[in-house]
Parts: structure tokens; sequence; C-alpha cells
């Protein structure tokens, strides 16, 4: 472990998110995903009621949960905590495309693509490792408020993060 | 990134990069005028990513620009020019070659010139594209002024500002401590580029925002207060908000009376518009409309930024102008953190249209002015209104066009009037379409042109304030067509007028156009990420020097007479035109024709942008689709409730003129008395298994929806054609 316990994070602040999908399409066409595959996905969230109403964005991608409900669920074990960087690693030799990660997840993360294999978001860090120069994960690269930033983080600032995450997305459901 | 990374990221992947400007979006066009690396593998172009370096976006890319590579290899791309060979409508063509199709149009619009007139060949303009300059050039030296621009955008801000205050003032965002969006869209514009980065850092430096719109998009959602206002009713609050400023004696009395003229005559004409006049016509709180007048005025640093969704009211030009009048009456013009003054960069490329060559004969042939005759050529040059050139076809009124080209522009759907349009299509003598891909009215078409992306031409140049950049070429063209540029200027060589544009030769061209600037098209490609140039420190207060500026017109008349700010404008007096900004209601409206109401209770208008596509362009492409897969129409929840009507079921919306059907997205961000779908329906989407909608009734047009009427549908000034309606919504039942 490089940084013990610290773990690779893509902070999202919904203050600087002006909603224009641009990390997403970046992720889709440097990722090269197939249609209906996403890893990233922006979203709408309303705050009050017409006429003093407004809204904000979340974009969300996989949050390498520091204790992920996928892993927890997978019957196969190809779900686990990779331990350098902290990052929630998919064994696509083990994985069967059951789908119970993608019951389990509380963000909707995981994409049984086309091949019957669950994909998402690795910080682009495993696409690096397989050879596929990226540089910087091309939604945070592209973003042009800045809203996403790629940082090493201890396990509680990570789980802080979580829970903001799983307040705003929460609220991208509840009307 | 950077170019270091960009060009790191491409060697590690065995790739070349090249850095040139997107292609995607209108303004700059065609491109928004981005940086971008380009990544090609093996001779395929494979993706983007943002150019730090460039002033314009430092290194954000949207949706659209990185969609770029699947609307380059779409297969609704078309690789040959094509003739008709069936009947109009039918799609028979056959394939000819580049040179074929250029002979071909040029023998025939020779041909039509000598019987008919230079005037009845009409070219459709785009939004503002890098070649819109190139339409008029060509235009001019065969001998026709009909230009055919939209008559609902961006021309409608710039006359009603230039004949009021001599100059269209842009907002200081950086200074304003209070910022009005009103009809804007700050960030679908253009996500990545300066106005959305200026609302953002607005935000964070804690200016107090509000956003003038009937629905809530993200940057009005982001706003400290939402106005949400009537579609096509901002001159009804605009004329209030000057009855308040002026009424409470909330005014820079020093500038008025200095710099302004006829401000005894505005003020007793504003007495009729109190708050609640308005009210009742805009939907909005009288309170609210007295409370944003009172911060406006008293807020020392406060601008307005206009955008588009003002010029699409027949009252168009009075809410622009009475917008101008309050900038003016509180002083709030070209002083630091309001409106201000932006002198033209001192060094530019030459210009492309021939403006000297503008005179009386040409203007008089103009066949449907966008503005009366008597304020013609305005600045982009002569200019007839995009729809009233299609309404002659039909009309023969005053006098028919016999030959359309549109390049890069889609008649059916971008306009008003499809049923018009398409009755045009279908009488018109000779009609050619010049666009990148497949075209909604393609097989009207006597012959099609297929042109190349920005990606594959390597020209133009492309030009921001402070930023040139050479738009480099990607990859090679995939197939046997050329650049729109390339397309004017070989048939103009064709045409024998090959004097006036460099022979044809489009490298020549460029080398020309740059020559003031002491460069060649071969030093700007040497540049990996163009000349950036800084900005000048400001300077305030130009007010001499900016009204007494000449117009455009014939016999450069000056903008303001008075060399003050037009309150009272005597020009358009003397023209026939109303002195001061009122109030014209839409076609229909819940005010105007208050007997359609039982039938047709709401109001609908519709977005001229969205985070996913330019313009009616692009619902071809996979990864913008998904993000906006159907049409949709905002429908506040409680009005879908009272009708039956649940989250994406599919509905009818009537108005009486036509309808649509459409999916429902329940939106708690919209008017309730209101509904609003996104304009430029049309196309499928073949990877994504989603066919085309129809045209006219029963599709997703919204174009088929509005009256078109000649004597309510337009800004008398500023033709400005309207975009609302009154509609009824219910569920979709198959009849």
């Amino acid at each position: 472990m490089g940084q013990t316990g610290m773990e690779y994070l893509i902070r999202f602040e919904a203050e600087r998110c002006i909603q224009c999908h641009g990390c997403e399409t970046a992720c889709k066409s440097w990722r090269g995903l197939e249609p209906g595959v996403r890893y990233r996905r922006v979203f709408n969230i309303w705050h009050g009621q017409y006429p003093l109403i407004t809204s904000s964005s979340l974009s969300l991608s996989c949050l390498h949960c520091v204790e992920p409900s996928c892993a927890a669920a997978c019957p196969e074990g190809a779900i686990f905590k990779e331990p350098e960087y902290g990052m929630v690693h998919v064994d696509e030799a083990a994985c069967s495309g059951c789908g119970v990660c993608v019951e389990a997840c509380g963000y909707g993360v995981p994409q049984i693509t086309g091949d019957g294999v669950m994909r998402k978001c690795d910080v682009c860090i495993d696409h690096e490792a397989a050879g596929e120069a990226i540089e910087v994960p091309p939604c945070v690269d592209t973003c042009p408020g800045t809203a996403l930033i790629l940082e090493r983080v201890d396990r509680s600032e990570k789980v802080r993060h979580e829970r903001l995450i799983q307040k705003l997305y929460g609220e991208t459901r509840s009307v | 990134m950077n170019y270091e990374q960009a060009k790191n990221v491409a060697l590690r992947n065995g790739e070349q990069v090249v850095p040139t400007v997107c292609g995607m979006c209108g303004p700059g066009g065609p491109g928004g005028g981005c940086g971008i690396y380009a990544f090609v593998k093996d001779g395929r172009f494979v993706r983007v990513s943002g150019m730090d370096e460039s002033p314009v976006n430092r290194g954000g890319v949207c949706a659209k620009g990185h969609a770029a590579p699947q609307w380059v290899y779409s297969p609704e791309r078309l690789t040959h020019p094509l003739r008709r060979v069936g009947k109009k409508g039918q799609g028979r063509f056959e394939q000819i070659s580049w040179e074929a199709a250029i002979e071909h149009i040029a023998d025939t619009l020779a041909r039509q010139k000598a019987k008919y007139g230079a005037e009845s060949l009409a070219i459709l303009s785009p939004a503002k594209r890098a070649y819109s300059e190139y339409l008029q050039r060509f235009l001019t030296v065969h001998g026709s002024p009909n230009y055919g621009h939209s008559g609902i955008c961006v021309m409608q801000r710039a006359f009603a500002f230039m004949y009021t205050l001599g100059d269209w003032p842009r907002p200081d965002y950086e200074q304003g401590d209070l910022i009005i969006y009103w009809g804007r869209q700050p960030i679908f514009s253009g996500p990545v580029a300066r106005p959305a980065r200026a609302f953002l850092s607005a935000r964070q430096r804690g200016a107090r925002i509000v956003a003038i719109k009937p629905s809530v998009e993200p940057d009005a959602g982001m706003a400290d207060i939402w106005v949400p206002v009537r579609p096509g009713t901002d001159a009804a609050l605009a004329l209030a908000m000057l009855h308040v400023v002026i009424g409470e004696n909330l005014i820079d009395q020093a500038f008025v009376d200095t710099w302004c003229y006829g401000f005894k005559r505005l003020k007793s004409h504003v007495k009729q518009y109190t708050p609640e006049w308005a009210r009742q016509i805009c939907g909005v709180d009288s309170g609210q409309i007295v409370q944003l007048a009172r911060w406006y005025a008293t807020t020392p640093r406060a601008v307005i930024d206009i955008g588009n969704g003002l010029e699409h009211a027949p009252s168009a030009s009075d809410a622009i102008r009475a917008i101008a009048m309050l900038m003016a009456v509180t002083g709030h013009l070209d002083r630091p953190g309001t409106n201000l003054f932006v002198p033209a960069p001192r060094a530019a490329p030459r210009g492309v249209a021939l403006k000297e060559r503008y005179d009386k004969d040409l203007i008089d042939k103009l066949v449907g002015p966008e503005f009366p005759s008597i304020f013609q050529p305005f600045l982009e040059g002569p200019s007839s209104a995009y729809y009233r050139i299609l309404e002659s076809v039909v009309t023969e009124h005053p006098y028919p066009i016999r030959a359309i080209i549109a390049p890069g522009t889609q008649p059916s759907v971008s306009t008003r009037g499809t049923k018009t349009v398409l009755a045009a299509l279908q009488k018109l003598d000779f009609f050619v379409t010049v666009d990148v891909a497949r075209t909604a009215e393609m097989n009207f078409a006597d012959v099609v042109v297929p042109v190349a992306t920005s990606y594959e031409s390597g020209h133009p140049y492309h030009m921001a304030p402070g930023w040139l950049m050479a738009t480099n070429r990607v990859i090679e063209p995939l197939g046997e067509y050329k650049s729109t540029f390339q397309f004017f200027l070989e048939l103009a060589d064709a045409m024998g007028y090959g004097n006036d544009f460099w022979g044809g030769d489009i490298d020549a061209a460029m080398d020309d156009l740059l020559e003031p600037l002491d460069l060649s098209m071969a030093e700007l490609m040497s540049k990996p990420h163009g000349i950036a140039g800084k900005p000048g420190p400001p300077t305030y207060e130009k007010y001499q020097q900016t009204f007494s500026r000449l117009s455009p017109a014939i016999g450069h008349a000056p903008f303001l007479p008075q060399g003050k700010i037009a309150l009272y404008n005597t020009t358009f007096e003397a023209a026939g035109f109303n002195p001061l900004p009122a109030w014209r209601e839409p076609p229909e409206s819940l005010t105007a024709t208050p007997e359609l109401a039982d039938t047709y209770p709401l109001i609908l208008s519709d977005y001229h942008t969205s985070k996913s596509f330019s313009a009616s362009w692009q619902r071809n492409v996979p990864h913008l689709r998904e993000i906006e897969p159907e049409p949709i129409l905002h429908i506040h929840p409680d009005t879908a409730t009272e009708r039956g009507i649940q989250e994406n079921d599919w509905i009818r919306v009537s108005s009486l003129h036509g309808f649509m059907k459409v999916r429902a997205r329940l939106y708690h961000g919209i008017r309730p008395d209101t509904v609003m779908v996104l304009h430029g329906w049309w196309q499928g989407c073949k990877e994504l298994g989603l066919d085309d909608y129809p045209l006219a009734d029963g599709g997703a047009n919204v174009n088929v929806m509005y009256s078109v009427d000649q004597e309510k549908a337009y800004d008398p000034l500023i033709t400005a054609m309207s975009s609302q309606t009154l509609v009824q919504v219910e569920r979709w039942e198959d009849r």
C-alpha cells in the first residue's frame, strides 16, 4: 500500500456543477462504452415547490465505498476492495453477470454490459493498467466548473463524501 | 489537458494528436470555438479532450464536443453528391460527382438569373457560422440581397440595441453585484465557454443572480431569484419596471440629462404600465416586479444579460428597447459592473462580406426584408427573413424566389410555419441542400451536396475575443466532398465570379484574409494552440464616441441622430414606427384571446438550446441521444395530474394550428399555466433504433403549433416571429 489508508476519490461539488453532461459523455467516449452503459450519470434535483423552487445537480459514478455493499452481496466473490487505491474492483473472469450487485448497490452504479459482465467506473486506473493512456480521468479533465476533483483521502473523509452523495442521490428520486 | 499531456497520451496509445477547434455547435462555427485536442488512431478520429491553453474553454469540453467522433462517423453522413431523379419528397436520387454537382448548380443559377433576375436566388442562413459571411459574399457578387436570416436570433437584439444605445452593451459579469439573466441560457448555449464560467464565478463571489424565464433550467435553478414570466411577455415586464424606476425617481438624473433624448415623453408614456397591469399579462406578482426594479436601479453595479428568449415575440423589439432604456435611465452603462461598450478588436482578419458594394438597387430587391428596407443593410449585410423567403415561393408576393440553397440549415424544422415551408419546397423550382448529413427535407432537394465537418476541412481560422486559432484537419474527408467554404468558392468560380473568390482557391482565401494580421495560414497552423491576445485595460464612459456611431444602412445615417440615447426614437417615428416601446400581444395568449382559453387553456413555447443538441442537428448521435432520447414536454405536475397524465406518458398537444405527439415530463420548475418543449425534433437515431418523427402534424416539430399570420405573428421592426400559442394537452389516444 502506497499511502496507508489513503483511497482514491472523485469528489463531487454540487455548487460547481452546471449539469452539462460533459463528464458523462467524456466517459462514454474515452472508455468506448456501448449504448445503454453509463459509468457516470448526471441528475437534476428539485428543491421546494413552484414558484419558490430551485434546482441543483448530481454527477454520480461508483463511489468506491469504504464498505461496498456490492462486494458483500456478490455470490461469486468477483467484487473486492483493492488495497492500494481503495478501489472497488471487478474480477471480470469471475463475474457471472447475475446482477445481485445491481440490487445491492444503493446508487444504481453497476452496469451489466452486452457480454454479461458487470462493469463500472474504475477511476480509469484499471484502464491505464491495461495499457491505455488517459492521464486524468476524462470526467475530471473535461469539467468546466471543476465540480469533479480527483483526490486521495483517508477513509473518514471518504465516508463523509459518501454520506453527502447518498443524501443527494436520495433527493434525485424524491420527486 | 495541456498540449504536453495530450502528446503524451497520443504517444503512449500509438495515436496522433491534432490541436483544433471544436465543430459541434453554432456561434463560432461551425463550432462554438472551443479549443480541443483531437486524437487519431490508425487514421480514425477516436476522441477529444479540452485544450487548457484555449482562453475560450480552458480545458473544458461539453457533451456535444465529446460526441464529435460519433457525429463524424454517423451512418447518416452522406458521402457523394446526389441529384434527384424521382418526384419531390420521394427520396430517389442518383449519385453524381462533386464537379458535376457544381456544374449543374452553376448552370441552373445562371439560367435563372438570366430569366428571373439575380434576386430570384436566396440562401438560407444557419445560426451564425464561420461560413456565414461567405454566403453573403456569394449573393452580393451574384446580385441578390436575399440572405435568409432566421428572424429569430441575435440580430433582433442587435437592431433594438443599436438604434437605442448605439451599441449592444455586454454584461460585466466579473464586477456586477446583481446579474439579471433575462430570457437567457448561459449554460446550454456553450457550457464550457465564458458565459457559463462567469455564471459560476459570479455565484461564488456572492453576486445576487436573478433569472427571468418561464421555466427553471440549471441556470435559473441555481439563481437566487426566479421570476417566472409567461412566454413572450417580457415587454410588459420591462415596461412596468420602467414605470417603477421612473415613477419612484430611482434614475441617474445627471446621466439622463446629459446623454438621453426624450426622457419626459418616456416618463409620461410609461405611467400607464403599472406593475398591476403587467401582472395580468406576464403572470409575475406585482410585488416581485417592484422589488426587481428597485434592486436593479439601486444596485450601483448591476447588469442585465438578455438572451434569445426575448427574440420570439411580436413585442420583441419593444422588450429589448425597454430593457436598454432601463440600463440608460439608471446609468448602468459603460461603468464598472454594468453593461459595457466593448470596442472592436484593433487588429482583425479582413472582412469577407463585400460591404462596399451594397447599394439601394440591391436593397430594393429584398423579397421579405428582415428589418425595414430603410434600415438595410444592417450589421451583417442585407437580409430577408428566412420564413418570408419560403412564403414568397407560395404567395409569389412580391415575387417568387426560384432557387434556395440551404447550407447547414433545415427549413422544415428551423423556422415557424412548417406547412408553408413544405408547400414552398414542393413548389420551388430549384432546391439545393448543403450539409454534413441527411437533413429533414433532403428528399425535396434537386441537388444534395454533402460537405465536410470541420474535423475534415483544415480551414478556416477561428477568431474569438482574445484568441485566433487554425481549424486544423483531423482526418481526411470520408467521402467525395469538400467543405462548405470550398463549395461556395468553387461554385462562384464556375459561375465566372472567380475574381471575387480567390479563383476558387480556399488556401489563397485564408492567406488573403489573414494578411492584415501579417500572418499566413501556414504560420497560424504552426502554432499548436493558436495565438492568445491579452485584453487591454478596460475603458469606461465612452459615451460620446458610442452615441455618435454611423449605421451601416444606405446613406450611413447615425444610429442616434441626437447623439444621445433614443428614449424617444425619432428615427423610428420618421419611418412610421412607434417612437416609444409599447406592448403587443402574441397572436394567441390568455390575455389576447381569452375566448380560446376554454379549449386551449395552456401557453406553449419552446426552448432553442439544450445540453445535448445544436438546434435541429445531431439527434442522430447516440452519446447525445442517450441524454435526451425522446421529445418531452415540460408540464407542471399539478397541470398533468388534472389531466390524468403521468410521467413519460405519450401526450397530444394541440393548438389552433397543429398538433404534436410527445412524452410528458412532470416538471416542478415550470409555470403551471405554461408548457415547453425543445425545438428541432425530427431525426431518428439508427444506432439506438429510434425512427424519424413526422415533420408536420403528429410529429414532434413545435413549429407546426404557431400562428404565422402576417398581421399578428411578427414584430413589425425586427421580424421576430412569435413562438407562443395556446394549447390543450391530453393523453395520446390513437384515433
